[in-house]
């Protein structure tokens, strides 16, 4: 069988630099190949040098071959004009992807007409049936900004299919997405495939390149290391590296077995209503949380986690119910951590100084910085630079020792970690947790990683409706068997 | 929608109402008897007598208190009752309707000739950003930028009129009369305009839509007008309604400076004249005409970005 | 040509770089209208007949007007009336516009309904036209002219720091800070300050220029300042009929005022916000 598309030593570089090793593949139609690594390991260049649209200043050497008996040296640029017809390309953002001032229905009929060649009235029907087929019915006439993530992600496939291209490219195609919509992805891929396409897959989760099948490369620092089926990689890894990867994937996770801690509770929630622009988001949830334990809640986007942390801490008002605070517990010994570290800092001052402000302000022991540093393994070079020249990592490790300086009986974690890679992401967790068992403080963890979530919680709460569960109304509360 | 307009009304009648309170202090500031100016601008110098201003007294009851003259003054400027001129005598609305054509000629004229000028450049530049146009225009369009409107039109017709003698320098009448102060207006706007399009263009040509749009097959042309042009159009319009204060301020020095029968011409005038009802029924034509040129800004935002509809 | 953006990582000239030059300049023209007096006492009004018209000599580094005044005095007692006319207006605007501003986005409510739709509705009418029938209610006063360009000016001030301040305070950033313990002062050096000053010497910047252009263009149309004060519109207009005699003498006010322009735009940099 002749691969629909196959690449010869192509390597990507700047002009002094080489930033992916020479690297081979072939797509054969029907399978999928996914390129697995952490942020900033080459991956999403790779699959940019095979396009052909990476930025300016990078270079592809080596070669690229198509079916059709289309070959180029890499660092060309006739490839553009097997976009569309060859070769289709998933994106990213679906919402950024689209443009905001044209309709949907047209975004897909200009594909046919302008791609695909066909008549105007063929492309328009054969539209229809497209976004019909993909659930899309009746949103023919919306605006991108009118339509779901889920709905973009699935309009932009649309789009890019229907030049006809065999061979799809998708560079972190379930980004940000939770777990409902990755699934929905995932089915997408997998009907391209049913269809003879090929699949070259660029991700971080690993549970997406298990759920895909095919082959996988593991890169790191832009080298593969590790190659085989997904089966063979992802149960037995050879590597050191792919060995730390898959332990960090929170599936893998050895779950904290033990029994409830025991104490007067931090927070007891009696009855809590929450509503947002009118919809009811849950209702008379009650339940109380203890010193050291961690309370895990999950559920979908929007159904409310967030503002379930907020109404705690008094950031956001609840329809009807009461949270009581631990009697004699001062006001700053209930502390958030931000999903987004960058976000949570003040913008143009040094993190050393919003540290010295912070240690003034409370009158705080700031002998006690350097050993909060080194237990969080934060670099004090970092005192001196700006929230925004910090990695995600370092900066969610630096928020939570801002936090734990004051002493917290009560920490709320916005998906500490969605924004960080699965190795940091566990460190991250780890050292949360460290925090819980060291100095007996509750934790309230927010996430859309069940896996997660499941691993680390005393005690779990589920929002929303879209699990089945025994009980059908909002909301349901699960507590872990162990703790049951 | 709805509420747009109602809005764009509300901002009418406070047009008519600030112009009408300036105009009401304006005229009680002058020196004389209130009763005889306004007899005058209601029937014109030659038909005042003593009688005619005592009516007016009467009416008015102007020797009443200070509010209910305003709410009387206001009453008659809210049903368009506004006099005649203190120096021709020559009813108000007819001289303001008449002076309000040749406005909006010069004012459409200007905006219809910096969209072909300013945009244009713009794109062009904005396709290759840090290339010579894109640098010679940021140059140009600074320098334009800096010069005052009655400066631009002083040396527009230093140049070509008093040095070249190909235009007249001012009037009104035939196409020459109005090229002049047609291109000042027009020059002033597109050098903002084109700086608005260069970076609306290099925002729409560096955008993942745009992008897309290449990867979906589409040639660079296609996708230019398919997925470019309307995006660029969007925060052009939008700058249209900041610059409209530009340009009806534009239109006040320009048409004095090339003598142009409009109402900003009108306006300058009467203030110098202190003709009070001219002052006050051109002031409130330039206040409408500003509000209804916003209005048409908004209605062209609302048909371009889709995304204002909901707002 | 291309429809595809063929640099993407073009960068514009260098801002800061535009920046200072506009500061240099600016900085020569204080000088220039703080200097000459001291040196040059020469009255503005002060006609000779003798010399009308005449080109740059030893008695008239600039030569002289139509009515034989020296134009070195009057160009630097035309910038020192624009500059400071400028400074007056701009200070008067910002400060009731920055913290009605601040005290709109911070309390929220009624006060910020009220206080929005009061600008909004003063917006209806251009800014211009507000100053020259407020100049023609009190003529020939530099009060009134002052107070009407400040009143202009202010609604600037105002609707961006009270954009800018809600977006700040609605932000993660403060909403962390607050948790962390810290008050509202902190939050206003901290976070505030920080994100406004840019912002706010931008629109001073073009707040000066605009008050500057307004009043040349309304002495130019004879409505604003009246003669024989020396004023850069003023001295356009009353020079405009000579230029076929004496160019040079047209061209210094012209030059001055681009040049103040220019180098206010230079220093607030970019475009409106």
């Amino acid at each position: 069988m002749t691969p629909l598309l196959k690449t010869d030593a192509l390597e990507i570089r700047t002009a002094e630099r080489q930033l992916v090793e020479p690297l081979s593949i072939e797509l054969y139609p029907g399978r999928v190949l996914t390129i697995i690594g952490e942020t900033g390991s080459g991956k999403s260049l790779f699959a940019q040098g095979v396009v052909g649209n990476l930025p300016a200043g990078l270079h592809a050497h080596g070669r690229v071959h198509f079916a059709n008996g289309f070959t180029e040296e890499g660092r060309e640029d006739g490839r553009k004009k097997l976009w569309g017809r060859e070769l289709s390309v998933l994106p990213q953002e679906p919402w950024l992807s689209l443009d905001p001032t044209m309709r949907a229905l047209p975004q897909v009929v200009e594909s046919y007409t302008h791609v695909a060649g066909r008549t105007s009235s063929d492309a328009r029907q054969q539209a229809r049936t497209d976004l019909k087929r993909l659930g899309l019915e009746g949103a023919e006439t919306r605006f991108p900004f009118q339509l779901s993530g889920g709905m973009a992600q699935r309009l932009a496939f649309a789009a890019t299919h229907a030049g006809g291209a065999k061979v799809i490219i998708a560079d972190e195609p379930t980004k940000g997405l939770d777990s409902a919509r990755i699934g929905e992805v995932i089915a997408l891929l997998q009907a391209g495939l049913a269809e003879g396409g090929a699949l070259l897959i660029i991700t971080h989760d690993i549970e997406v390149a298990r759920q895909l099948g095919g082959d996988v490369m593991i890169m790191l620092k832009g080298k593969i290391i590790e190659t085989g089926t997904a089966d063979d990689v992802l149960n037995n890894p050879q590597h050191e590296y792919t060995r730390v990867l898959l332990g960090a994937d929170p599936t893998r996770w050895s779950p904290r077995k033990r029994p409830r801690p025991q104490g007067e509770s931090v927070v007891t929630v009696s009855e809590l209503t929450a509503e947002r622009g009118g919809k009811t988001l849950f209702e008379n949830l009650s339940f109380d949380v203890r010193p050291g334990e961690i309370v895990g809640v999950t559920g979908p986007s929007g159904c409310g986690k967030s503002s379930l942390g907020d109404i705690i801490l008094g950031l956001a008002k609840a329809k009807a119910g009461k949270v009581a605070h631990a009697a004699g517990a001062r006001r700053v010994a209930f502390q958030k951590l931000y999903q987004d570290p960058v976000a949570a800092f003040p913008p143009t001052i040094t993190l050393g100084r919003n540290l010295v402000d912070l240690v003034r302000l409370h009158r705080l022991d700031a002998s006690r910085i350097e050993g909060l540093m080194t237990r969080l393994r934060l670099d004090s070079v970092l005192l001196d630079r700006l929230p925004g020249n910090v990695s995600g990592g370092e900066l969610q490790r630096f928020s939570l020792l801002r936090v734990l300086l004051l002493d917290p009986v009560f920490i709320f974690a916005d998906e500490p970690s969605s924004r960080l890679d699965l190795i940091t992401q566990k460190e991250m967790i780890e050292l949360l947790v460290e925090a819980a068992d060291k100095n007996g403080t509750a934790v309230l963890l927010v996430s859309h990683d069940e896996a997660l979530v499941d691993a680390v919680s005393d005690q779990r709460i589920h929002l929303g409706t879209d699990v089945p569960s025994s009980q059908p109304h909002l909301p349901q509360r699960t507590a872990l068997a162990a703790n049951v | 929608m709805t509420r747009l307009l109602t809005f764009r009304l509300m901002q009418a009648v406070m047009v008519a109402v600030l112009v009408g309170a300036l105009t009401f202090l304006l005229m009680s500031l002058l020196p004389g008897d209130a009763a005889y100016r306004i007899a005058a601008g209601r029937y014109g110098y030659d038909m005042v007598n003593s009688a005619a201003a005592d009516a007016v007294r009467a009416e008015l009851n102007l020797d009443g208190p200070v509010l209910s003259r305003f709410a009387a003054w206001i009453g008659d400027l809210l049903t368009l009752d506004l006099g005649h001129s203190l120096v021709s005598g020559e009813p108000v609305l007819a001289v303001v309707a008449h002076e309000l054509g040749g406005s909006i000629r010069l004012a459409v004229g200007a905006v219809l000739l910096s969209f072909i000028i300013g945009p244009a450049l713009g794109i062009m530049a904005g396709l290759r950003p840090g290339g010579l146009l894109d640098r010679g225009l940021l140059l140009v369009s600074t320098a334009i930028r800096a010069i005052p409107h009655f400066v631009l039109g002083v040396l527009l017709v230093l140049v070509f009129a008093v040095t070249w003698r190909l235009l007249p320098s001012a009037g009104y009448g035939t196409f020459a009369h109005s090229i002049l102060p047609t291109l000042t207006l027009a020059l002033g706007l597109s050098a903002v305009s084109s700086r608005v399009a260069r970076d609306a263009t290099v925002g729409v040509a560096s955008s993942a839509f745009y992008a897309f749009g290449r990867l979906k097959g589409l040639s660079g042309f296609s996708v230019f007008v398919r997925h470019g042009l309307r995006n660029i159009g969007v925060p052009v319009v939008t700058y249209l309604g900041v610059q409209l204060v530009y340009l009806i301020e534009g239109v006040v020095v320009v048409e004095t400076l090339f003598a142009w029968p409009g109402i900003g011409h009108g306006l300058v005038h009467a203030v110098f004249h202190r003709d009070v009802p001219m002052v006050q029924g051109t002031a409130l034509a330039m206040g409408l005409l500003f509000v209804l040129l916003n209005t048409f800004v908004d209605l062209a935002n609302h048909l371009i970005d889709p995304r204002r509809r909901d707002a | 040509m291309s429809f595809d953006m063929t640099v993407a990582d073009a960068t514009s000239p260098p801002k800061s770089m535009a920046r200072l030059f506009g500061l240099g300049v600016f900085v020569l023209l204080v000088l220039f209208a703080v200097l000459v007096p001291m040196f040059w006492p020469l009255d503005i009004a002060k006609q000779d007949y003798s010399a009308i018209l005449s080109s740059p000599s030893d008695a008239h580094p600039l030569g002289t007007d139509h009515l034989g005044r020296d134009m070195l005095a009057r160009l630097a007692s035309a910038v020192r009336l624009s500059l400071g006319l400028a400074l007056v207006s701009v200070v008067t605007a910002a400060i009731p516009g920055v913290l009605l501003g601040i005290l709109a986005a911070w309390k929220g409510g009624v006060v910020d309904k009220l206080l929005g739709l009061l600008t909004e509705m003063f917006l209806a009418l251009p800014g211009l036209l507000l100053v020259l029938l407020i100049v023609a209610v009190f003529p020939g006063s530099f009060l009134a002219l002052y107070g009407a360009v400040a009143l202009v000016l202010w609604i600037e001030y105002f609707r961006m720091t009270r954009a800018l301040s809600r977006t700040v305070l609605a932000s993660p950033a403060v909403a962390a800070t607050r948790l962390l313990g810290f008050g509202p002062l902190y939050v206003i050096r901290r976070h505030l300050l920080p994100e406004l000053l840019p912002v706010l010497l931008t629109i001073a910047a073009f707040g000066a220029a605009s008050a500057i252009m307004a009043i040349a263009a309304l002495s130019f149309v004879s409505v604003g300042v009246k003669p024989p004060t020396a004023e850069l519109g003023l001295m356009i207009t009353e020079l405009l009929p000579y230029f076929s005699e004496q160019p040079f003498v047209i061209a210094a006010p012209i030059l001055v005022i681009f040049l103040i322009i220019l180098s206010l735009m230079l220093i607030a940099g970019g475009r409106k916000p």
